[in-house]
């Protein structure tokens, strides 16, 4: 069986991507034109359907019209589902013609790539729209503390927000901080709890803790510090194992993602959900995810804000085309068009307002203005953004939570 | 399934000595080695660190140590291992009781022969949807229960889905395999087992030494190798206690499946360890009917 293995293993085996078929962004006329007739695989989380429509019905006409690609969207419950495609591909031999175009990555999916040397480098910076972003800014030209060198091109931005109903609770209620929300919960057994991390949003209700009950994100800035974090994360470990039993079914199980999360905030079986939407909850509001009455609101002790990318895996069959989408999305109009919760998203911009010519701001100038209260103020949103911390934190808590809660 | 414990008890003569039959066969191992055997195959590799994403190729059983050797293994691999045993177990019971009943009241009727074999065609998956949908806590029963009182919002019905028994879980296994053991046990009761009941009948046995002397003898053959079957596939199936399994014990398929998508890529052969032990325990369960399969076929 062995030597059927290698055999087959050998035959698919093909050389890496040949140079010349590798687009090189400062010739963009060249990629343009080979990207004509191509079909892009976007693989990104599917979860959201407004999410889901909005690529569908803003992103894909654009492109079908204007450069005769196909944008073809590949939706995974988790973006690791679309990692291990890459991988297994890469693996199996298959250095080109791979199944994913692009991917909508960040975090410790982008240190796994990375790690891999799945990934397409240095062309994020060079395509035509890059001039819109602020790639000085380490919010943009670091991914959880790992530095982008060109791997990845900023899709949008987002920020950590709890969200309540207003019927149910009064703002004079609300916690402002971790060591209120303990109070909280014990107050009311059963009405609270998170997804299970790995899900995104529990890896940033945990994470997030973990700077407020150690004194601060400022210590864990500095890259990865394993005796540190051992010493410290003990406080998280008994602050979450202590709320425990007073969470939604005694703690003994958790909602696994944010959908499941929301279902039960929905049918009022808990009463906080979370959401990563700087414009606010009004299309989750409008598609009937989230009740009339839910607000965001963020804690006084900070929330976590991050950008969310595009890459190019290095085997993809159609990365011409690829980059095309992934500059296409830049365009002031479309990161405006994202943004306004009217179009069924609310995502934060990747582009700086300050790199826009004047004209070009007015679409966004507009939808800041047309905010609502289902939207958390951009200025406090700002006052409070934490950042992101290296991936290998967010590795670690996962793996601890899953020793000292979940199997607890 | 009843034909093939025929089919595996007397297969040896037919096949020996006939030259075409690699050739006939030829279709179906070009499907199975492939995608059977090679993925088996690379997962044995991946597992003991060949084949590795980090390029670390050095082949150790570290995986195997480090995951026989942690609590959490052992607490799914018998989580697992209870499913899958209460599920066969029931569905059994279940689906031979029903079959008894339904020869002796409604052989000749379509709509029950439809409605006992209707969910066959479901997917496992829209099983366990179904089951999310009616047993949840905010689900069909649940609001049924609140709305005529019996109890008070969702909170108050008793917690089927995401549960640490697994009630769920059980409760989709034996509403899809309980149709399957009626089915088999039909298959026999239709037909072998009709003469003989009468035959027996005419000498004078009851209702009662009819089934433990003639019914039960027929069916075994034909139920044990269903029940390996169903035993196998509920120990080693992932959707359903993912979608239906709470926090924690979770069952082994979904352990392997956790350590799989693991962003830690060290995880990665302890998935893979965690896919080859599941294969295991499925090849033990054939071993066992194997040897069985003989004592019955002895007894014969």
């Amino acid at each position: 069986m062995l030597v059927v293995v290698v055999l087959v293993a050998a035959a698919c085996s093909t050389g890496p991507i040949a140079d010349a078929d590798i687009p090189d962004p400062s010739n963009w006329d060249e990629v343009v034109a080979r990207a004509r007739g191509q079909t892009v695989n976007l693989f990104m989380w599917g979860g959201s359907s407004q999410i889901n429509r909005f690529v569908d019905t803003v992103y894909a006409p654009l492109l079908e019209d204007d450069f005769d690609i196909t944008l073809n969207r590949v939706p995974v419950a988790d973006t690791v589902d679309a990692i291990n495609t890459i991988l297994a591909e890469l693996q199996g031999g298959r250095g080109r013609g791979g199944s994913v175009d692009l991917v909508w990555v960040n975090g410790e999916n982008f240190l796994t790539l990375r790690q891999a040397d799945a990934l397409l480098t240095d062309w994020a910076t060079s395509i035509p729209n890059a001039r819109l972003v602020d790639w000085d800014s380490p919010e943009v030209n670091q991914d959880f503390g790992l530095a982008v060198n060109g791997a990845e091109s900023p899709w949008g931005s987002a920020q950590f927000q709890f969200v309540y109903d207003g019927a149910r609770t009064t703002v004079e209620e609300l916690p402002h901080s971790y060591v209120e929300l303990r109070n909280w919960v014990e107050a009311h057994p059963g009405r609270f709890t998170y997804p299970a991390p790995p899900d995104f949003h529990g890896t940033r209700f945990i994470k997030q803790a973990f700077y407020e009950v150690t004194g601060g994100v400022e210590s864990w800035l500095l890259g990865f510090d394993e005796t540190a974090y051992d010493a410290a994360a003990v406080e998280l470990w008994s602050y979450l194992t202590g709320i425990e039993p007073f969470l939604w079914r005694g703690g003994t199980t958790y909602p696994q993602s944010l959908a499941e999360l929301n279902r039960l905030f929905a049918n009022g079986e808990v009463d906080f959900t979370f959401t990563q939407l700087p414009a606010g909850i009004g299309a989750n509001i409008a598609s009937g995810v989230l009740p009339a009455t839910a607000k965001p609101f963020v804690f006084d002790t900070g929330s976590i804000g991050d950008s969310h990318y595009l890459a190019i895996p290095n085997n993809a069959a159609h990365p011409h085309g690829a980059m095309v989408v992934a500059n296409l999305v830049l365009d002031p109009e479309l990161q405006a068009a994202k943004f306004d919760p009217a179009n069924g998203w609310g995502d934060g911009l990747a582009i700086s307002l300050s790199r826009l010519e004047a004209t070009e701001q007015s679409s966004i100038a507009k939808v800041t203005a047309g905010l609502s209260d289902l939207a958390v103020p951009p200025d406090r949103l700002q006052a409070t953004r934490l950042p992101e911390v290296s991936a290998e934190y967010t590795i670690a808590l996962e793996r601890d939570w899953d020793f000292y809660v979940r199997q607890n | 399934m009843s034909a093939r414990t025929e089919d595996t008890t007397r297969a040896e003569p037919i096949f020996r000595g006939e030259p075409g039959v690699w050739w006939r066969l030829a279709p179906a191992l070009l499907i199975v080695i492939p995608l059977f055997v090679v993925a088996v195959g690379l997962a044995v590799l991946q597992s003991v660190g060949i084949f590795g994403v980090t390029g670390s190729s050095d082949p150790s059983l570290a995986a195997y140590r480090s995951l026989l050797g942690s609590a959490e293994f052992w607490r799914s691999l018998s989580f697992s291992a209870y499913l899958a045993t209460v599920a066969t177990t029931l569905s059994l019971i279940i689906g031979v009781a029903a079959a008894l009943t339904f020869r002796r009241f409604f052989s000749r009727s379509r709509v029950w022969s439809f409605l006992l074999q209707m969910n066959l065609a479901i997917p496992h998956l829209v099983g366990a949807l179904a089951m999310l949908l009616v047993l949840g806590q905010s689900g069909l029963l649940s609001r049924g229960a609140t709305a005529v009182g019996l109890t008070h919002g969702t909170s108050g019905f008793p917690a089927f889905v995401f549960d640490s028994r697994g009630l769920a879980i059980i409760a989709e296994y034996v509403w899809k395999e309980a149709p399957f053991f009626a089915v088999v046990a039909l298959a026999i009761l239709g037909t072998v087992a009709t003469d003989y009941d009468s035959v027996a009948a005419t000498l004078g046995a009851g209702r009662p030494q009819r089934f433990r002397y003639v019914t039960l003898p027929l069916l075994l053959p034909a139920l044990v190798p269903a029940a390996v079957v169903v035993f196998a596939f509920s120990f080693g199936t992932f959707e359903v206690p993912l979608l239906l399994g709470g926090s924690f014990p979770e069952a082994l398929p979904v352990l392997a499946y956790r350590r799989f998508v693991n962003v830690d890529l060290a995880a990665r052969p302890e998935a893979m360890a965690a896919g080859v032990i599941i294969i295991i325990v499925g090849l033990a369960a054939a071993v066992a009917y194997q040897r069985l399969a003989r004592r019955l076929e002895g007894r014969r």
